[in-house]
């Protein structure tokens, strides 16, 4: 057995604060930050969509006609000097149609997507943090809701429920689809609360909010987000596939899924009427799931550099 | 394994039965009730009750539902509000239709998504994986309806060489059995080419980040340490064990694929159950709505039951107590 030497101890010498120790370090958020942007796709997705929100903002600017504006003589017309992409069935402006639906199915695309996470968030959390009956009860109620097809619900409850409004078709679009969020948020959940810093977290003392709020949620916002991302290209494919089957929006109100939905009809006779707002739906969600994945890339601590 | 199997099956009664009472009220929830669709609004109050009567509707909910489960069960689904036919009958005359879409759409996208998914990883970061992703990304960022529009528009009416909707075009009588089957043919390329793209965009990268896990494991190179050829090695284990987790997923998306056979249909014109679903949502035709609900919710469990049985004849270490 050693003895112990109880030797005068000598304060350590001055550490000499070179440079290389006071540099500033980047924060999580930067790091994260510039791999996202190191992504070209990402970046491209990002910068198409902004200019996408902007154009749907400053619609009126763009395009001074007014979208509602019928005038029987210009049915079907062909792109003009004064009507760039031509007018639709009842011979409104179809870029200012376009324009404004923009406002209608971002609107709803991204509405639907925070009332969606809202709850689905909670739900998740809940059931993935408290187990047991908690967890039971909470994973039924989701279990009936994923029992037939997201679309069919959409389909059932559109056709039998909605007026036709923008507030109908978001709270249905979120009513269905948390459902899926709650289960993702709960795998999360279930495995976050198994790491050690977690039962250090505990052993600490702190309590079942604090551990929520200051621990897990933070490490859980990276899948949290990608899921937001990705939700809103997808329920703004919803909110279009409702319109068009004449489940969804109601004139006068428009999306892009009401413009399909009126110009099935001229597919053959003017087939610009059926390009215009599809393209369109393509291009956002493209855009919309170039970042998503970006963002899961660059929240990734597994993903190595290639 | 025969008492998991039952456990399952009781499970999936128990689900379909909690299902049906929720579809059930949800129709009697409406404001109106069935009284909206079926009655026509000028009707004298008398008149009104007298048909409210004969249809049973004047009954408490829970004795309506009695009534409707024993009669369910006896398969009698009702009759249709539109056309007053029995309902299973109109389901009947649709079926072939919607199992022939499903199922040539279904082979074609398995097949396809695995092809491509296999081309993907085993030239990974090449020009073809780098193709292969664009077009899945396009797939999935596609709204699936539109994509069916801009097919019927290109290939059948500015192109000509596929008919733009219905299954067939001839009638039966005068015609050889080839000319028949090519009919059948020419009518099935645009709807099951809508209905696979978005499963084959999501299966082809499922199966490749599957493949790329797989090769990566320690077993494959013992494979090829033993001196097995990279053929071998690639058809009996890399490709076996990626196609596993496919199993399942395709089980997950089941859901997705009914409702994309919905929408074929309704695009399409394609005379099927998803069609009749459609139509009888547009008219408020409640004992279809019900049945095809129904339907729906039993073909997606016991497409989940198959999913899981047969993931464990296929993963040998899965054993059911």
């Amino acid at each position: 057995m050693a003895m112990i030497q109880s030797s005068p101890v000598s304060p350590p010498a001055p550490i000499e604060l070179t440079p290389e120790l006071t540099r500033k370090r980047r924060s999580q958020f930067e790091i994260i930050r510039d791999r996202f942007l190191r992504n070209k796709a990402a970046l491209v997705g990002l910068i198409v969509l902004t200019l996408m929100v902007l154009a749907a903002i400053f619609a009126p600017l763009i395009d001074p006609h007014d979208p509602n504006a019928y005038n029987i003589a210009l049915q079907t017309a062909p792109p003009s000097a004064q009507f760039p992409l031509g007018n639709d069935d009842l011979g409104r402006d179809e870029l200012a149609r376009l324009l404004y639906g923009a406002r209608t199915s971002l609107l709803i695309g991204v509405t639907s997507m925070l009332v969606m996470l809202v709850v689905g968030v909670t739900f998740g959390a809940a059931a993935g943090f408290f187990g047991g009956w908690v967890d039971a009860v909470l994973m039924r109620i989701t279990d009936a809701f994923l029992a037939i097809p997201y679309l069919i619900w959409l389909f059932t409850v559109g056709a039998i429920f909605s007026d036709g409004s923008v507030k109908s078709i978001v709270i249905l679009i979120a009513v269905f689809s948390w459902a899926n969020a709650a289960r993702i948020v709960r795998g999360e959940f279930l495995a976050l609360k198994e790491r050690e810093f977690l039962l250090a977290a505990r052993t600490l003392g702190a309590s079942d909010l604090r551990l929520i709020f200051r621990h897990i949620l933070p490490n859980a916002i990276g899948p949290i987000t990608v899921i937001a991302t990705l939700y809103v290209g997808f329920n703004i494919i919803s909110e279009s596939i409702l319109s068009f089957f004449g489940f969804g929006l109601q004139p006068p109100t428009s999306s892009w899924g009401t413009m399909l939905n009126n110009s099935d009809a001229y597919i053959t006779s003017d087939p610009l009427l059926v390009w215009a707002p599809g393209i369109a739906i393509l291009i956002t969600v493209l855009c919309v799931n170039l970042i998503g994945d970006g963002l899961r890339d660059a929240l990734d601590p597994y993903m190595t550099e290639r | 394994m025969r008492r998991y199997l039952i456990r399952r099956l009781i499970q999936a009664v128990a689900m379909l039965f909690v299902m049906s009472i929720v579809f059930f009220l949800l129709i009697h929830a409406i404001p109106g009730g069935p009284d909206r669709v079926l009655f026509n609004p000028k009707l004298p109050p008398s008149v009104r009750l007298q048909l409210r009567h004969q249809f049973g509707l004047d009954q408490p909910l829970y004795v309506q539902y009695w009534n409707w489960l024993t009669q369910v069960l006896h398969g009698n689904f009702g009759y249709s509000f539109v056309d007053n036919q029995p309902v299973m009958s109109d389901v009947g005359a649709r079926v072939g239709a919607t199992v022939e879409l499903f199922v040539v759409g279904m082979l074609f996208a398995l097949v396809i998504a695995v092809l491509l998914g296999v081309l993907s990883a085993v030239r990974q970061y090449s020009i073809t994986d780098y193709i292969v992703t664009l077009v899945a990304y396009f797939g999935i960022s596609m709204p699936v309806f539109f994509f069916g529009l801009v097919l019927q528009e290109i290939f059948a009416v500015k192109l000509g060489w596929f008919p733009d909707i219905g299954r067939a075009s001839l009638d039966q009588s005068g015609f050889t059995p080839l000319q028949v089957f090519e009919d059948y043919a020419l009518h099935l390329v645009l709807p099951v080419a809508m209905f696979s793209l978005l499963f084959i965009a999501v299966w082809s990268r499922f199966l490749r980040s599957s493949m790329l896990d797989v090769v990566k494991q320690d077993y494959i190179r013992t494979a090829r340490a033993k001196g097995l050829s990279p053929r071998a090695v690639f058809f009996r284990h890399a490709l076996r064990n990626s196609l596993i987790p496919l199993i399942t997923q395709v089980a997950i998306d089941f859901g997705g694929i009914a409702a994309g056979a919905v929408i074929t249909e309704g695009i399409f014109a394609w005379p099927g159950l998803g069609r009749l679903f459609l139509s009888s949502l547009t008219d408020l035709d409640y004992p279809v709505i019900l049945a095809m609900l129904i339907f729906i919710t039993a073909s997606v469990i016991i497409a989940n039951l198959i999913a899981d049985l047969l993931y464990g004849v296929v993963d040998p270490r899965i054993r059911y107590s």
